[in-house]
């Protein structure tokens, strides 16, 4: 070892998301918990698609869907659902990513991860923006593996495709984009909770089940301004979509990122971190 | 320069104030036995140095810096309580990830370099899980030394050590501090490791430093004694009790008299009481019991 010497460093913003991104990735796809969700978020459209095609005792078939791609989005943005085959679809992911998320953050403080980051030039904001980050792209990827399992089972049970192309494309990308605002929604909730897993993962289910959303539609009705939330936004990214609805998924979840972030980051900054 | 300059520091959690006007010194170089009862502040103190936990008020300064700057935590290394590695990792995935964190380039030849030094090499591949405590004591020094750190803040790096770790461990830093100029702030309970390896202290009691010393001062501050054992120890003590003012007996057996000049002069006033000496020598108290009194004199206060 070299004679120890002060070297003061000033990695620029960029080298230092860019380091914590690079474990943050190194860690995603080392972990099987990813896997395991990826395939979740498969199997939970097919079985959905797949039990509601089959015969019941009576013989008779009481199809939940007319189309399978009303597994990926509803019809028409309905917040106040009155079924479950308007609730059951893409939207789902965001639950489960919740769930992967707190476990990804939750291992961070029981491992001790976060006193060793935080000893080094990390600062709070990075955590934040790379926790996003990768919150984000999981369930991206989560969304595409629920395409892929919704599409392989609405041929297995030969449920219609027909659709307009552009609205269902308007409709994915606008959910996709919808995975940065909720992402950022659960790295916060797990940052306030941090202490207590178990609350961090309960948090992120309540959250994204849409719950409060859901209630509010019951009460005003489907008003466009529950688009300004996030699971109004993410509702709104329907079959009937069209580039409004991207446009609007995207600002929605940017803006929220921006505000999440921007809090998370105040509470790291304020509370001992470990 | 002094590695940690520390003035006034105050921190409180709720009501409860941890830290009340703390002040420490460290020189370059320096391996600092940071010596406490529990709860008296030092893992406060050392958490709020690596940037943990914010602090209510006072001034820190590393390397000449404040500790406000996050640029100068390049230069510290740290193992708080026990490592924070993934346990379903392998040893060198987890320092691969904190080297990854430190922005070292040349990683795979860093991590090869701190196992070697930790004696570690053989055990790179296992799963972190599966280390015993020692190894993952070692890991978590491993992990600190990462990207040659000018200072290593280590708290309580030798607890659950065997003889043998504790020994590795003793010339890892000592190694570090004498031939790397590595600045070392270490705290610990077993004040015996302690006081073989440190070159400065500081005691700290209640959220304060009360006493900073070198170990040449605390040399200077240790008394000689003089132990001895005879057929009837109850009734040697009582006798010597009326001439000398402090007189003990320790965990082996003996009796300490503390204000004898020298060995002979209790022998003779044994002799003269009738009572002969089966073993005599002098000594000189520990680091432990130099604590010990010092935390009885301050409770005494």
């Amino acid at each position: 070892m070299e004679q120890n010497t002060l070297h003061f460093e000033s990695p620029t913003f960029f080298q230092r998301v860019k380091r914590m991104l690079d474990v943050d990735f190194y860690r995603l796809f080392h972990t099987p918990m990813f896997y395991i969700f990826l395939a979740i978020a498969a199997i939970i459209p097919a079985m959905i698609l797949g039990m509601t095609s089959i015969e019941n005792a009576d013989g008779v078939v009481q199809k939940l869907y007319d189309n399978t791609w009303q597994v990926i989005a509803a019809d028409t943005p309905l917040y106040a659902v009155s079924d479950i085959a308007q609730y059951a679809n893409m939207n789902m992911v965001f639950i489960f990513g919740g769930i992967m998320l707190s476990i990804f953050i939750g291992h961070d403080y029981k491992s001790g991860y976060v006193k060793q980051l935080f000893t080094t030039h990390a600062k709070k904001e990075d955590y934040m923006i790379s926790k996003t980050a990768i919150g984000a792209f999981s369930m991206a990827c989560m969304c595409i593996t629920y395409l892929i399992g919704t599409v392989v089972s609405g041929l297995f049970v030969q449920a219609s495709f027909a659709v307009n192309v552009w609205s269902l494309l308007c409709a994915i990308v606008g959910k996709i984009l919808m995975s940065l605002g909720w992402a950022s929604l659960y790295v916060f909730l797990n940052i306030i909770f941090r202490k207590y897993f178990g609350i961090s993962i309960v948090s992120c289910f309540f959250f994204g089940t849409g719950i409060l959303i859901v209630g509010a539609g019951a009460l005003v009705g489907n008003s466009p301004l529950l688009n300004v939330f996030l699971y109004g936004s993410s509702v709104y990214a329907c079959l009937s979509g069209n580039i409004w609805t991207v446009l609007v998924c995207l600002a929605v979840s940017v803006a929220w990122t921006g505000i999440y972030n921007v809090l998370g980051t105040y509470v790291l900054e304020k509370s001992d971190v470990y | 320069m002094n590695a940690i300059e520390i003035k006034n520091l105050t921190k409180n959690f709720g009501e409860k104030q941890a830290l009340k006007g703390l002040d420490m010194t460290v020189p370059v170089g320096a391996i600092y036995g940071f010596i406490g009862e529990n709860g008296s502040g030092k893992s406060t103190t050392e958490k709020i140095l690596c940037g943990l936990i914010p602090y209510n008020g006072g001034d820190v300064k590393l390397f000449g810096k404040p500790l406000t700057d996050v640029n100068i935590r390049a230069n510290i290394g740290v193992l708080i309580e026990s490592p924070g590695c993934f346990p379903s990792l392998s040893v060198w995935n987890n320092l691969m990830i904190q080297a990854a964190n430190l922005g070292i380039t040349n990683a795979a030849d860093e991590v090869r370099k701190v196992l070697k030094l930790v004696r570690m090499e053989g055990a790179a591949g296992n799963k972190y899980k599966n280390c015993s405590l020692g190894m993952k004591q070692r890991i978590g020094i491993a992990m600190a030394l990462l990207g040659d750190p000018a200072l290593l803040v280590l708290d309580e790096p030798i607890n659950g050590l065997d003889a043998d770790g504790m020994r590795i461990m003793r010339e890892v830093l000592t190694d570090l501090a004498q031939n790397h100029g590595c600045t070392v702030l270490v705290s610990s309970h077993i004040l015996g490791e302690l006081e073989k390896i440190a070159t400065h202290y500081g005691i700290v009691r209640g959220g304060r430093m009360i006493k900073e010393m070198t170990a040449e001062e605390l040399n200077a501050s240790c008394r000689t004694f003089v132990a001895l054992q005879t057929k009837n120890q109850e009734n040697t003590k009582f006798v010597l009790r009326n001439r000398y003012a402090r007189v003990e007996e320790d965990e082996q057996g003996y009796l300490r008299v503390y204000e004898a000049k020298n060995p002979e002069e209790v022998v003779t006033y044994l002799y003269e009481k009738g009572i002969l000496v089966h073993e005599i020598k002098t000594a000189k108290i520990g680091l432990e019991e130099y604590y010990i009194d010092l935390m009885k004199e301050k409770g005494a206060r």
